[in-house]
């Protein structure tokens, strides 16, 4: 399609903020970033024919960018990392790590529950440790939906993946981020209410506990008893 | 009109997609109607829901003016 130049510049001035804050996240460090966002932006006009609709521009321009970030990495030789965005699948057992199963004690009302304490007292610097730490495939697609709000359709438009790809890959990352926030955690002394039991199934786990002939558990279906 | 009802198993499965307003308008209200009836999932839903609250919180839009000339500059030169 054809966009003017001064469309196209009030869509990259107007993003300009998040493709900034998405190439951060992605290269760990201000100069790079800078570079990836001028590299993002130049590519982006000499390939303004490929925009299918102005509708389009932030999917296609965020495209650009994370394609030119993979395209760096191959170019400086960065094996580890490119082998997790070439990564399909990691293991269940982190892909279904869940701190909530760690934590969640049923028989306590749901404001003062454990897990959402754990929750509220999340450190920022903790957090920005953890998501630095997931492997890149995990990480960007992370960064598109919780940071920058992206739907499933346009994380899987941006990323060149099916949404259902969108969808598995986004509950893998966000198990995996949990288990290096409890990893952390435990780091600081935290435990959780069982330590052998990681992957049961939350019902399972409370139908097997004493605290499940108390009030306010559930039955097999999950209902409140 | 009455919702499709779902047990603790489909709703786990959904609940990324519940907190990410990615669920139809059917499966909304089947998920809505079984976290009003089930206080371990509505558990869980709250806890991811403020887990990715968290996490947009590191979401950075500050730009530096050496940034904002550098491109403003390269968009002139277009």
């Amino acid at each position: 399609m054809s966009l003017s130049k001064k469309a196209f510049e009030n869509e990259v001035m107007d993003l300009l903020g998040r493709l900034h804050g998405v190439a951060r996240r992605l290269t760990g460090n201000e100069a790079d970033a800078e570079d990836l966002v001028a590299e993002t932006v130049i590519k982006a006009w000499r390939c303004l024919d490929t925009l299918a609709s102005e509708d389009a521009f932030k999917a296609w321009i965020f495209r650009i960018l994370n394609n030119t970030f993979i395209s760096e990495l191959r170019r400086a030789g960065a094996r580890p990392r490119l082998e997790s965005i070439d990564r399909e699948d990691d293991r269940e057992d982190e892909a279904q790590f869940s701190i909530f199963e760690q934590m969640h004690q049923p028989f306590l009302l749901w404001f003062s529950t454990p897990e959402q304490e754990f929750v509220d007292k999340l450190l920022r610097e903790d957090l920005d440790r953890a998501l630095r730490t997931l492997p890149e495939h995990y990480r960007v697609v992370v960064i598109l939906s919780d940071l920058e709000e992206f739907s499933y359709s346009e994380i899987g438009e941006t990323l060149a993946i099916p949404v259902g790809t969108v969808r598995s890959r986004l509950a893998r990352a966000r198990g995996a981020l949990q288990k290096i926030l409890w990893a952390q955690a435990q780091e600081y002394g935290l435990k959780g209410k069982r330590s052998t039991e990681h992957g049961c199934h939350q019902h399972e786990a409370e139908a097997s506990t004493p605290e499940a002939a108390q009030p306010l558990t559930h039955d097999h279906k999950g209902n409140l008893k | 009109m009455t919702e499709k009802e779902i047990d603790c198993e489909q709703a786990l499965t959904q609940i990324f997609e519940y907190v990410d307003h990615e669920l139809a308008d059917n499966g909304r209200a089947a998920m809505e109607h079984h976290l009003h009836t089930c206080q371990s999932c509505f558990s869980r839903m709250e806890f991811e829901r403020r887990l990715k609250e968290k996490v947009g919180a590191l979401r950075e839009e500050k730009v530096s003016s050496k940034v904002t000339g550098r491109i403003k500059g390269l968009l002139d030169s277009f």
